[in-house]
């Protein structure tokens, strides 16, 4: 008795603890973003004290940030358009037909998986320049698959593994193609796989840092994520503005995040009971 | 019949091998002949030998970056293991709103990274950054201290920042696989009066054996290329304090647009990646096997 108390007490302080570490970070983003300058610089508070949006205005007037929200978002969903599609065949091919060679695609597309993108920058750099695509959003879109597409493919292989192969057999005993079959059986099955790889996919290219502060230079060509970092050195009070931008940054992927979540959970559940 | 399924097959394959191989093989094997070339951006490059790794490797600069490297990867995966575990810890148990907290402490890995460290960047800030400003609040320190430029701070913060970001992924494998641990168990280890230290010891860490090494070795990988950590909060510096290799490899080829000996630094680096991407991928695979 007195020993489940005493880890009640550590469990729930602990908790406490680590709630806090992860809060502070988080509010201060959110605080700064809401601060007039004279209380960021001049009279230090912990809380907002005259709440404005000023910050928000300035960031898009000024700073012309929805541009480059844009911009990630058109890469984004671009690069996540052409990946689930092109994972989806090449899971299905891999799990569903048989032929030589696929597990060695299989392992290489892992290989692919935890290989860092640090490896391969300076080389994906020189074929950019090469292709004539330096400085276009189009460069992103292209090598962003080089890492998405592995991720999902590793993803969506696990998910069709999950649903038995025998729906889809069933269905070509009466008369539909293979193809036919990923389409009007696995495919609707998989919904939720689809959807979570999709959401990985855009999360993936919307946070890429490294392969776009290389090929983008235009301020009206970088993504977020880079217009944010080249606004740190441009100006000492910036903070208010560059928050903002962050929370902007931020709002979207969250958002993902939480619906992933249910996807995920459900697209399990859905798997572990028809499996 | 059967060629013509195969033959089905290859072709769903097939755009994903163009992109593999375009985007990955490709440029993986052009990498190792940049290393070899006096290649520079907008010239053709000779192949000229071993220069640029002779080059590399009698630069002190290269020394720095492998001990930073190495120091940065090694404390960092260390903490992150550590407060994984404990946070797993705390999430397994019975407490309220579980679901709550649990989505709660997952929410620096759910943001951008690029986000994440901007916003730390502005709590070390020496002049209006909240963690100065709240140690001399709290009596702690009486001048402000400049984290990011000092050359005694800078590493730590950068880790602590890299730490906050990326230990929920730890905290989430743990807890995945505390809960797949029959409860069983635990209750025998209790008949036998086995004290809640001696279980974790004893039920809860061999149950926990392969996914610690499919993560810890996954992180190693990612944590010894993390770029953006330096890149945005010190730059290398204070006077290469934090000069890690991906950031070496960054300033070599874009700042000084010097592909060859840019090329050669990671090359050094790839035998000791390669043999740990190697070991994951075959735990990975045993555990997708499985």
């Amino acid at each position: 008795m007195r020993e489940t108390l005493s880890i009640r007490v550590t469990t729930y302080a602990l908790l406490a603890l680590f709630v806090v570490m992860v809060a502070v970070p988080l509010f201060w983003m959110v605080a700064t973003s809401l601060k007039t300058n004279k209380d960021l610089y001049e009279d230090f508070t912990y809380l907002p004290k005259r709440p404005t949006l000023q910050h928000f205005v300035r960031v898009i007037q000024r700073e012309d940030l929805l541009t480059n929200i844009w911009n990630s978002f058109a890469v984004a969903s671009t690069t996540t358009a052409v990946t689930v599609v092109v994972s989806a065949f090449a899971a299905f091919s891999i799990v569903r037909y048989k032929y030589r060679g696929r597990e060695w695609i299989g392992r290489f597309i892992l290989f692919k998986y935890v290989l860092p993108t640090a490896m391969l920058f300076v080389p994906l750099y020189a074929i950019v320049v090469a292709l004539g695509l330096g400085n276009t959003l189009k460069s992103l879109m292209l090598t962003y698959l080089s890492f998405t597409v592995p991720f999902c493919t590793w993803m969506l292989m696990g998910y069709f593994r999950s649903i038995p192969p025998e729906l889809e057999e069933h269905a070509m005993v009466d008369g539909c193609t293979k193809i036919g079959a990923l389409f009007r059986i696995l495919l609707p099955l998989s919904a939720p796989g689809i959807v979570a790889s999709a959401i990985f996919s855009f999360t993936l290219a919307w946070n890429e840092f490294l392969l776009a502060l290389v090929f983008t230079t235009d301020h009206t060509t970088m993504t977020i994520p880079i217009k944010l970092s080249m606004m740190v050195v441009g100006d000492q009070y910036i903070w208010g503005q560059l928050m903002a931008g962050a929370v902007l940054a931020t709002v979207p992927i969250v958002f993902l995040y939480f619906l992933g979540q249910r996807f995920v959970v459900q697209g399990l559940a859905a798997g572990s009971v028809k499996g | 019949m059967r060629t013509r399924e195969s033959l089905g097959g290859i072709g769903l394959l097939a755009p994903t091998v163009l992109i593999l191989v375009g985007l990955v093989l490709y440029p993986f094997f052009y990498a190792i002949w940049l290393a070899f070339s006096d290649k520079t951006v907008g010239s053709p490059g000779q192949f000229v030998g071993l220069r640029n790794f002779i080059y590399v490797l009698g630069w002190p600069q290269f020394s720095t970056a492998v001990v930073n490297t190495v120091v940065f990867t090694v404390s960092a995966v260390a903490i992150k293991f550590v407060l994984g575990m404990a946070v797993a810890l705390v999430l397994n148990q019975q407490i309220r709103a579980r679901n709550v907290f649990r989505a709660f402490l997952l929410l620096p890995w759910a943001m951008p990274a690029f986000v994440v460290y901007l916003v730390w960047r502005w709590l070390y800030d020496p002049l209006s950054g909240l963690i100065n400003y709240a140690l001399i609040d709290l009596g702690l320190i009486t001048n402000p201290i400049a984290f990011l430029s000092d050359r005694n701070t800078a590493m730590l913060s950068v880790i602590i920042a890299h730490v906050w970001r990326n230990f929920p992924f730890y905290a989430i494998s743990f807890l995945a696989g505390m809960q797949t641990i029959s409860q069983e168990l635990y209750d025998a280890a209790q008949v036998d009066g086995a004290s809640r230290v001696q279980q974790f010891r004893h039920v809860t860490l061999p149950g926990l054996y392969h996914i610690i090494g499919v993560v810890v070795l996954l992180t190693t990988i990612w944590t010894a290329n993390a770029f953006e950590p330096v890149y945005l909060l010190t730059g290398g510096g204070p006077s290469d304090a934090t000069m890690v290799y991906t950031m070496l490899v960054y300033v070599m080829g874009m700042m000084n647009l010097r592909l060859g000996e840019a090329a050669a630094v990671s090359t050094l680096f790839l035998p000791l990646l390669i043999g740990l991407v190697l070991a994951v991928t075959v735990l990975l695979q045993r555990k997708a096997n499985a």
